[in-house]
């Protein structure tokens, strides 16, 4: 906790009101205010659920930001779980693997021959590619190139990102510090003490392998009321607690307020939580763990609640059983930050939820006049605010049309970061690199900025407008 | 309701492009999105979006402005015959008032249309905003003539030639109403101007104080019969919607309330108007100037200070858009105000001026603010 603090820039933190945040003296938990949980309806029950055999497995490499692929084997190929699929051409070594043993039954390629599907069809019974095991008690004797080759190797090594732009982390560099957001405040986002609970065999272990590996301090982000003893007992790492609204859990915001990113090779290693235990067994059983929790929730499915899924498995296999109301909206991944999908698209590589929302393009008569019972809004405007938004629908519309920006500070009020969106937003309609980069591109990610299109009276796509700015800073910075 | 979607959907194609009235889309898209909310379902994340938009934002202040809009209707017809009775005063008012604000929306939008079609952007609901103050801020025996000129001026140069709504730097229905003031001096100033009876003359209560050399310009006020109570509810002679602090107050609370307008905004002007007063009184027996000796609270009640910072001051656009740069915007316009009405009895009402200025050097606040805080974020990350 010490040196938690004491990597915290004086200055930067709590002493400001205008940050937005402060830490409390005693228990020294970060507090956010700006945010919104929203209330959305069909949340998932803490029952978890095996779906069957999946009959085919994918791997996506959209998925992966910065990665351009080169195929290893060819459709037809028969692959055990954990042998190449592909390559990424920047590093030979990078390899994407198999989450299953298998025929590929189709390599599907999109405009100008980008590679956006590796499907296998899956065998009967599973057959792996065995990698070093180690017990408990050797992990923390590990070297740092043993993790970084085993990881390579089983293809495991993706689960790690880096900041700024969120790619897959690059093997041949060193983070500045490595962050592992034990806390979820994203709609229907699975809850880490449930998870831990469950099965929290290799937590320890990931995180030993990842100090390892990186060198630097591994960063454990855990919620201001989590309970598991895994988290508050967690070694090799400095632990801090953090509470608010969303966006309080997610990783960029953790990074901005513990250790901001102060230029494009500043760079900081980020990794899930499923994705440590991941780890952890990878190195405990010497075999490619694909197993993970995912939570199915919204107003449109029938049952709701935790799967356990493997990667890269269908939608349709995860919701087998489960009714979808037509006029839905299926999407893998939240929806602030998730992809619309059909039943035949695959769980995205990164994705722990899957939601499916109502989709509607009703238009309402006059609506904009109505007093707004039935309006979701986090601004004052509508009667439902004085109803706490209760008995409110959410769904897929837009509720108007695209406008300049009126800066009303909605934005503002759900950022609980100290930038200035309003203008960071112009400056990159401007493509102005120099301003910014002075107003903190780098420290931004569209995850971190789905409230804020959320909130846009003016209706901007500003996720995608923070994209935008960061593969423009990328490719020409 | 199923025949105007009929007929609207009916008629979209032409307007869609490739179509016959191509160049009208905005047009439809106004007509379509008034009668119904855009139909569009959201096409990348985040798929589910809040119920907020720009109308629903422009629509609350509109409400904000009906207490002012009402009373002010009632006032012109009160200070016109005060024995007349209540529906009397109605009537009068709303004779004068009503006709005023139809041709500031007819106008202005004309303007506004042409403009959307011209330059191809869309019809901001901004100008219901614009069209409903401007008549707001005009004493109530202007001319209609100079209604459409002040308006088109406004809309035009005020607003358009920068780009549009969101691209202006001066609030428009300021930059209207400063027009009428310069252009037609004898229509906006002298006291028969803020009484629909022509043979009653009313000075209003600033211009009561600045009327004496040497007076006391609080004593100067009660004289004339002007309580503070009076000036609170509004019932002096002024600008239509301008004069009652009461429903002004009303106005801020739904403005402020529903977040539309930044309350630093109005904290600041409020601190700087006390501060800026205050400090006038300090100075005012060494000089003859009887404006210096007119108290703070005189100042926000007398006048439409309180109306300005409220309802246009705190246009987002126009005003400062940083939180440290909206408090320094604040306090400046109300300095400048007092400074204003002490410094030239020639504008015995400073407010809009005040906030004129204050617009110009919004932009430049926000600069400075934005250095220091790169400054504070480069000064952060060295000490990492």
């Amino acid at each position: 906790m010490v040196e938690g603090a004491r990597l915290v820039p004086k200055g930067y933190l709590g002493k400001n009101r205008r940050f937005s945040a402060c830490r409390s003296s005693d228990m020294s938990v970060l507090r956010l205010k700006r945010g919104h949980d929203i209330t959305l309806e069909g949340c998932p029950e803490k029952k978890l659920v095996n779906p069957g055999r999946p009959f085919s497995l994918a791997v996506c490499p959209p998925d992966f930001r910065g990665i351009r692929p080169k195929m290893m084997a060819k459709e037809g190929d028969h692959v055990r779980r954990g042998q190449p699929l592909f390559y990424c051409k920047d590093h030979d070594g990078l390899v994407f693997t198999a989450p299953g043993s298998g025929t590929i039954s189709r390599i599907v390629y999109g405009e100008r021959r980008s590679l956006r599907k590796v499907i296998i069809d899956t065998d009967r019974i599973d057959s792996c590619e065995e990698f070093k095991a180690f017990k408990e008690d050797r992990i923390p004797e590990l070297k740092p190139e043993t993790v970084r080759s085993i990881l390579l190797q089983s293809g495991l090594w993706p689960v790690i990102r880096e900041r700024p732009f969120s790619s897959v982390a690059n093997p041949g560099r060193k983070p500045k510090a490595v962050f592992v957001p034990a806390m979820s405040t994203a709609p229907f986002a699975p809850d880490v003490d449930f998870i831990l609970e469950h099965d929290g065999r290799g937590f320890q272990a990931g995180l030993t392998v990842l100090r390892k590996l990186a060198g630097s301090p591994v960063h454990l982000v855990m919620g201001e009321h989590s309970t598991s003893p895994l988290l508050s007992g967690a070694q090799d790492v400095t632990i801090h607690r953090v509470s608010g609204p969303h966006p309080a859990g997610n990783v960029g915001i953790h990074i901005h307020h513990i250790l901001p990113i102060r230029h494009r090779d500043d760079i900081v290693w980020y990794v899930s939580l499923q994705d440590v235990l991941r780890i952890g067994r990878l190195f405990l059983d010497g075999r490619l763990p694909v197993e993970k929790i995912v939570t199915v929730g919204g107003l449109n499915v029938e049952k709701r609640g935790y799967v356990k899924v493997k990667q890269g498995m269908m939608l349709r296999d995860i919701l087998e059983g489960n009714a979808i109301k037509p006029e839905s909206r299926l999407i893998s991944g939240d929806v602030l930050t998730g992809f619309k999908s059909v039943p035949e698209d695959f769980l995205g590589f990164y994705h722990d939820t899957i939601s499916v929302i109502p989709e509607n393009n009703r238009r309402d008569f006059f609506g904009w006049l109505s007093p707004g019972r039935h309006s979701y809004s986090v601004t004052n405007l509508f009667v439902s605010k004085l109803f706490n938004n209760n008995n409110t629908a959410i769904d897929t519309r837009m509720h108007g049309s695209p406008r300049v920006i009126i800066p009303f500070g909605n934005i503002e009020s759900v950022l609980p970061m100290d930038l200035l969106p309003t203008f960071l937003i112009k400056m990159i309609l401007a493509r102005d690199i120099d301003e910014m980069e002075k107003l903190g591109i780098y420290e931004c990610d569209p995850e971190d900025f789905a409230l804020c299109s959320f909130v846009d009276a003016s209706k901007m796509e500003i996720s995608d407008i923070i994209r935008q700015g960061l593969e423009y800073v990328q490719k020409n910075g | 309701m199923k025949g105007i979607r009929a007929f609207l959907d009916g008629i979209e194609p032409h307007f869609n492009s490739g179509g016959k009235w191509e160049r009208y889309a905005p047009l439809y898209e106004m007509v379509d999105t008034i009668f119904y909310v855009p139909g569009t379902a959201t096409a990348i994340a985040p798929h589910i979006r809040d119920a907020v938009d720009i109308k629903r934002s422009m629509f609350t202040v509109l409400i904000a402005l009906l207490p002012a809009l009402f009373f002010g209707i009632y006032n012109v017809g009160y200070q016109a015959d005060p024995e007349a009775g209540f529906l009397q005063h109605m009537l009068s008012g709303g004779r004068a008032v009503v006709p005023m604000i139809l041709v500031s929306y007819t106008v202005g939008g004309l303007w506004e249309v042409l403009f959307a079609v011209i330059r191809r952007h869309e019809i901001n609901e901004g100008f219901l905003v614009t069209g409903l103050l401007f008549p707001m801020i005009l004493p109530p025996d202007m001319p209609l003539w100079m209604v459409a000129a002040g308006i088109s001026f406004g809309i035009v140069i005020g607003k358009e030639v920068t780009g549009g709504t969101g691209f202006n730097i001066f609030n428009p229905a300021l930059v209207a109403r400063a027009f009428v003031f310069f252009a037609y001096p004898a229509e906006m100033t002298g006291d028969p101007v803020w009484s629909l009876a022509g043979e009653m003359t009313a000075a209003t209560p600033l211009a009561v104080a600045a009327s004496v050399q040497n007076g006391d310009a609080g004593l100067l006020v009660s004289q004339a019969g002007y309580s503070f109570g009076e000036m609170f509810l509004g019932l002096v002679p002024g600008s239509v919607g301008g004069t009652s602090k009461l429903a002004v107050i009303l106005g801020a609370v739904i403005l402020v309330g529903s977040r539309i307008a930044n309350w630093r905004i109005i904290a600041g002007g409020l601190i700087g108007l006390f501060g800026a007063a205050l400090l006038a009184n300090m100075l005012a027996p060494a000089s003859g100037n009887t404006m210096l000796s007119l108290s703070p609270l005189s100042h926000l009640l007398a006048g439409g200070f309180a109306f300005g910072l409220v309802f246009m001051a705190t246009d987002p656009v126009s005003a400062a858009q940083t939180d440290r740069g909206r408090w320094i915007y604040g306090v400046l316009i109300g300095v400048l105000c007092v400074m204003i009405r002490v410094l030239n009895q020639a504008f015995a009402e400073g407010i809009m001026l005040a906030i004129l200025l204050g617009n110009a050097f919004a932009p430049m606040i926000d600069y400075f603010v934005l250095r220091r805080h790169i400054a504070r974020r480069r000064m952060a990350y060295e000490k990492q």
